[in-house]
């Protein structure tokens, strides 16, 4: 076994812990909104009209491609809109949501009795189920997860990640509390899916409670439930796998390269929904915390609720907040609640509005060069980056950089370094577009000039080609001409002849 | 979201914090006239760091409560002789702050450690000045009037103790009287220990510097003595006389200056110790410490590109 941890990363204490670990229920919402925009397929394709009328589980919109991904109603009601509408991003930037009005009653699809024993399944028949369910990594990722069993088929070793992606998210730890028997089987139907004959389940050490219940379950003696310490960036795929197995995914690889499937608890939980009980994702767990908020509290919401809804049930105060989706370290900041959930929303925090830190000069002090989990020198990356100096950021690795947010935490000059190696690398991506566009556009001109020059050239030969066989017929034609002359000639000496013969 | 660790000012305080204990022990066989220079630098750090951040149309409050001028200004004052006239510590902090960091546009942007570089300055400019030290306790008004030039005070002064040490070896005296001084120096190298094993505990420092920078001095020392023990310095000496702690604990590792990756660190150190012993031992200057860092300093963006540390997934 490995070390058990990883170089970098730092320890966060949760700042909201909560009181009671119990999952909530969301009541449904009088209106979804669900989003059309998948993070991998582009946007899915509805298939519902408005004004149709729709049941809870019914699929209303697909994304084609290679992974095709469902978009499931997740109440029951009418279809009020099928329009663009601002998605929870900073920019506020419009994507295609369809919009249902509830009608109350909640009323489901028929879902098909299914064969509860899975083991009877091919691996294609479950993952085919996992696609139609409509699952992606729910630890905030959102990568199609029948896409990624389907990579890794023969892995030997899968891993569940049951650690908590960042300080401050509760909703694994409250599901592995509340779902502890649905999980272990959820992992018997992942491993019979891709064929590991090993299991890890990752735990960070703070989550004692999390653990017991889940070993009070566990009596497959494939799955090992391991400990790990509780730090930040231990979420992570790679390192994760670098904690539990002390292998190192080399830069540019998958861990399905090396024979390992990873996959967030919250996925298991939905692939033992989607397999055993048939029903596809139309819910998920939301932690709603920050220091604006009276009870930090896990909810089970139906994709689609606002944000509002769902914080009001945490009772926040009446100051001014600051609304953030994702965790504390790589959330980000939107503008206003009025969003809705959708598959990868794991917390929303609601933090009372701060002045903002001042920021200091770097004084190159390095705090930042040991908590980096990527073993990058975070002070020199941003010497680079704040200075457009690209190609030295490269060498300095920048595309290794997973933008985790620890140097930012540790730096005492408050320098937002992980914000300037977004840019850094936006701005390399730009360079390259505009360098591919420019030999593009090179080419062609080379390739216009090459025509006219061939086009030239091909029109000469075929001038001189033409001129010598001009040349040649006229030669041709004068002798033709002699000819005739002579036969003309002997013609006339021969009637000359015959006069002279007969006079 | 961010750490509660110490932001960038509460870190130069604490650096001032821990200078206190060395600069008592100086004041208790120096006296008065370290306290004197050690606010005359201060004060000059913030006159012309305020002046200067004016004229570069910045905000001046923003960058006299970082501290690090104020630090600058002490670090200097505790380098140069307690009965130095007054207008030298000012030229040297003014060189300091307007060439050694302005210029180069203020905190984080100098290559070249500040203070050092006033040292330095101050010491090719005004040598006789600058290694001119108290043999005795001086009173307040005794200060006063020594640093203030208001009276010559001959008999109060001596050569530095390094440089006296280093020519009385060459002379092949004998050191019993020598060494009665040279303890002052000791007590004072002991107080910036402690302090230094402060920040360190407070992990405001790493050990790299310090640790890489004091054995560099131990093995140039012990290697030179092997060859010729009459000449030179006694081992400890090196270790406890001169700037050498504070040197150690608080100049090289100057993070601004310094190398900043784990391994650089300890070569950066490693080589400072050497070259001080080096100067020292064959220079024409008493003590080599601000030549030694500042020829370190050259060398920091080579050292630091190639001590990268390995990317994770890239080995």
């Amino acid at each position: 076994m490995g070390s058990h941890t990883f170089k970098g990363g730092v320890h966060i204490p949760n700042p909201y812990p909560v009181e009671k670990s119990e999952i909530k229920q969301v009541p449904p919402p009088e209106q979804v909104v669900l989003l059309l925009q998948q993070r991998v397929g582009g946007e899915a394709k509805p298939c519902v009209e408005l004004g149709d009328r729709v049941l809870t589980g019914q699929v209303i919109a697909q994304t084609t491609g290679q992974f095709p991904i469902n978009v499931h109603a997740s109440i029951s009601g009418i279809i009020s809109a099928i329009e663009k509408r601002p998605i929870p991003h900073p920019s506020e930037i419009d994507a295609m949501c369809i919009v249902i009005d509830s009608d109350g009653k909640d009323e489901w699809i028929e879902i098909e009795k299914c064969d509860k024993d899975f083991l009877n399944c091919s691996a294609e028949k479950i993952i085919q189920r996992i696609r139609e369910a409509g699952i992606v990594g729910m630890g905030g990722a959102g990568f199609p997860t029948h896409a990624k069993i389907t990579n890794a088929q023969g892995a030997h070793t899968l891993i569940i990640n049951a650690t908590e992606c960042e300080p401050g998210i509760m909703c694994d730890d409250s599901l592995m509390q509340e779902y502890p028997r649905e999980i272990i089987r959820g992992i018997e139907v992942l491993m019979h899916a891709c064929g590991a004959k090993k299991v890890i389940v990752a735990i960070e050490d703070d989550k004692q409670e999390a653990l017991n219940s889940l070993l009070m379950y566990s009596f497959n003696d494939r799955i090992s439930i391991e400990k790990i310490p509780a730090k930040y960036t231990s979420g992570a795929e790679k390192l994760l796998i670098k904690a539990l197995l002390n292998l190192e995914i080399p830069s540019g690889e998958y861990a399905s390269d090396h024979g390992i499937l990873c996959q967030n608890v919250g996925t298991v939980k939905a692939i033992y929904d989607a397999v055993i009980d048939n029903k596809p994702l139309i819910s998920r767990i939301v932690t709603v915390t920050g220091s604006a908020v009276k009870y930090p509290q896990n909810y089970e919401a139906r994709l689609g609720t606002s944000f509002a809804q769902v914080v009001e049930c945490s009772e926040s105060n009446n100051q001014k907040h600051d609304i953030r989706m994702g965790g504390m370290m790589m959330g980000v900041n939107i503008p206003s609640a009025q969003h809705s959930i959708c598959k990868i929303t794991n917390c929303i925090f609601v933090n009372n509005k701060e002045p903002d830190l001042v920021v200091k000069e770097c004084i190159r002090c390095s705090s930042c060069a040991p908590v980096c989990p990527a073993n990058l020198l975070p002070q020199q990356l941003y010497w680079h980056a704040k200075s457009e100096n690209i190609e030295k950021a490269l060498e300095y690795n920048l595309m290794d950089c997973i933008e985790c947010g620890c140097c930012n935490y540790v730096c005492p000059s408050n320098i937002p370094l992980t914000e300037y190696f977004s840019f850094a690398k936006a701005l390399d991506r730009k360079l390259k577009r505009e360098e591919i566009r420019i030999d593009r556009s090179r080419e062609r001109f080379e390739f216009r000039e090459f025509r006219l020059e061939r086009n030239k050239k091909e029109r000469a030969e075929m001038m001189a080609a033409k001129k010598i066989a001009l040349k040649e017929k006229m030669a041709k034609d004068k002798e033709k001409d002699q000819a005739q002359k002579d036969k003309i000639a002997q013609a006339m000496a021969r009637i000359k002849k015959t006069k002279e013969d007969n006079a | 979201m961010h750490s509660t660790g110490l932001n960038t000012n509460q870190i130069m305080r604490q650096v001032i914090y821990a200078l206190i204990l060395g600069v008592s022990a100086a004041y208790v066989f120096f006296g008065w006239g370290v306290i004197i220079q050690i606010l005359l630098g201060a004060i000059s750090a913030i006159v012309f760091e305020s002046a200067f951040v004016a004229l570069r149309g910045r905000k001046v409050i923003d960058s006299i409560s970082d501290g690090s001028a104020v630090l600058t200004g002490i670090l200097l004052a505790i380098s140069i002789p307690a009965i130095a006239p007054w207008w030298i510590v000012v030229v040297g902090v003014a060189f300091a702050i307007i060439f050694g960091k302005q210029l180069y546009g203020g905190l984080g942007n100098n290559p070249f450690n500040p203070a050092m570089l006033g040292y330095a300055f101050l010491l090719i400019s005004y040598p006789l000045q600058m290694t001119t030290w108290p043999v005795d306790f001086l009173s307040f008004n005794q200060a006063v009037e020594v640093i203030f030039q208001l009276l010559h005070f001959d008999g109060l002064s001596g050569a530095t103790r390094l440089d006296d040490v280093k020519t009385s070896l060459s002379l092949g005296r004998e050191l019993t009287t020598l060494q009665i001084h040279s303890s002052a120096q000791a007590w004072i190298n002991a107080g910036f220990l402690i302090g230094g094993v402060y920040l360190l505990a407070r992990k405001i420092i790493s050990w790299h510097i310090p640790v890489a920078f004091l054995s560099g001095i131990l093995i140039m020392a012990v290697l030179i003595s092997m060859f010729d023990s009459q000449q030179h310095l006694p081992i400890q000496n090196h270790l406890m006389l001169g700037g050498t702690m504070l040197a150690a604990f608080f100049i090289a590792t100057d993070p601004i200056s310094a190398s900043t990756t784990p391994k650089g660190r300890l070569i950066y150190g490693f080589l400072i110790g050497i070259l001080v012993v080096v100067i020292r031992s064959f220079g024409g200057y008493p003590d080599g410490i601000a030549f030694a860092i500042l020829l370190l300093n050259m060398t920091v963006p080579l050292i630091d590109y190639y001590t990268q540390p390995k990317a994770f997934g890239k080995s």
